[in-house]
This record gives C-alpha cells, sequence and structure tokens, in this order.
C-alpha cells in the first residue's frame, strides 16, 4: 500500500485507476496526469519509482482535490441556502435541484442532496476537531488583529 | 453550457432605481428572469411568481443570481382531508 496525501492507493493496479480512488479524479483526469508524468499505461503502482511517486505527489498536491474540493462544494451549496435560492431550498429538502421528476425515481437526490446542509447544525462541534477550518468567528479575530 | 460573455448578463431596466434605493418603496416586477446586478443591492423586489408578488430584499451575495430564483414558483403540499363526491 502506497499512503499519499491521506489516501492509500493499492499497489498492484494500474496508476491510472488507483489514481481514482481520489476523491476528484477521475478517468479523464487520472490518464491527463498519467500523460504529463510520462507514466505509460500498464504501469502498475508498485513498479513506479521514488522520482515518480514524489513528482506525483507533487502533482496532486497543486490540484482541488479531497477536502479542498469537499469543502468547495459544501461552500456552494451553504451559499444557495444561505440566500434561499430555489436551488439551496431543493438541497434543504434533499430533492433534485434541477428540474427532474420527483414523482418516481430521484433516489440519488434522496440520497445525497441535503448531507451538506444538515451538517450546519454540528459545524460549530466540528470546527473544533479539524484546526485548518476557520470559523466566522475566528477568521473575524484574526482580520481584526493582523 | 453558461452564457457567453460577450452578451454580457441579461438585465431589465427598472425606471426610477435611485430613487426606489433611497425611499426604500419596492419595485414590483415580472422579470424574473433578470440578473441582480451590483446596483440593485439594497433594493426592495416584489417578484411574481404567477400568483402573487413575493416581497424580496436584495443582499450583496445574491449578485449574479437571477430574481426568480428566490421567489418560488412551487405550492407546499399540505393534505386537506375533502369528503369523497
Amino acid at each position: 500500500m502506497l499512503h499519499l496525501l491521506g489516501v492509500n492507493l493499492p499497489d498492484r493496479k494500474l496508476v491510472s485507476t488507483a489514481l481514482q480512488y481520489f476523491y476528484g479524479i477521475g478517468p479523464t483526469s487520472s490518464s491527463k496526469i498519467c500523460d504529463q508524468l510520462s507514466i505509460h499505461k500498464q504501469c502498475k503502482l508498485a513498479e513506479l519509482s521514488e522520482a515518480q511517486i514524489n513528482s506525483l505527489s507533487n502533482v496532486l498536491a497543486n490540484m482541488n482535490i479531497e477536502t479542498d474540493l469537499k469543502r468547495e462544494v459544501r461552500d456552494h451549496v451553504m451559499h444557495h441556502r444561505s440566500i434561499n435560492t430555489y436551488a439551496g431550498r431543493r438541497h434543504a429538502m434533499s430533492l433534485p435541484v434541477r428540474g427532474q421528476r420527483t414523482r418516481n425515481n430521484a433516489k440519488t437526490a434522496k440520497k445525497l442532496n441535503g448531507r451538506w446542509v444538515q451538517r450546519r447544525m454540528f459545524s460549530s462541534l466540528s470546527t473544533e476537531s479539524f484546526p485548518s477550518v476557520q470559523s466566522p468567528l475566528e477568521r473575524f479575530f484574526n482580520t481584526k488583529f493582523f | 453550457m453558461p452564457r457567453a460573455a460577450w452578451k454580457g448578463p441579461f438585465f431589465v431596466a427598472f425606471p426610477g432605481l435611485r430613487q426606489a434605493i433611497q425611499n426604500g418603496t419596492p419595485i414590483a416586477t415580472q422579470a424574473r428572469s433578470c440578473t441582480i446586478l451590483p446596483s440593485f443591492v439594497g433594493l426592495k423586489f416584489l417578484v411574481h411568481n404567477g400568483k402573487d408578488y413575493i416581497p424580496i430584499n436584495v443582499t450583496e451575495e445574491m449578485i449574479g443570481h437571477k430574481l426568480g430564483e428566490f421567489a418560488s414558483t412551487r405550492k407546499r403540499f399540505s393534505y386537506r382531508f375533502t369528503k369523497a363526491k
């Protein structure tokens, strides 16, 4: 197992497949990364040299993936919710946002939508456990003193 | 696909915009597709939802959204017991 940026990658998979274990990297961007680092298509993760792994982690560190991306998505949803748009309301009701039918189906939206909004109640608790996430009060103090 | 940048945002020119900001009088409109411009901040709108005019106070965060996004056109379902006839 290779541990990169807080994600465990399987050794015996192809590099382009293993990269998709990251949240925010799909087939397209993983193949782009492989092209950029000139890793051939049949190369497995165990066959990478130390220098290649270093350059790979450099590329990944500059990308908007994992927690950064999750926070960005959540911020977008919370923006809609805080100004009370139709999209924000649909998220809060955990229903489809973009006009899909709700008479039946809509399973993905019912499963996924609203989880960002519901977490707002616990946001004051969760900020303590994640020091990187600044609460509005902290941000206010930082701007005031510096 | 987003709107082409060279067109600029779609908006409707409201007459007496400055007066409305100063007096705080709401502007009744049916132009739900009008983009909220930075000059609209502080305005009060009455946006048509197909039946009524819904009051909206424009804040800074709303810039770039459409007026219609803030006036819901759907009625919340409420069960009413009626005798079958």
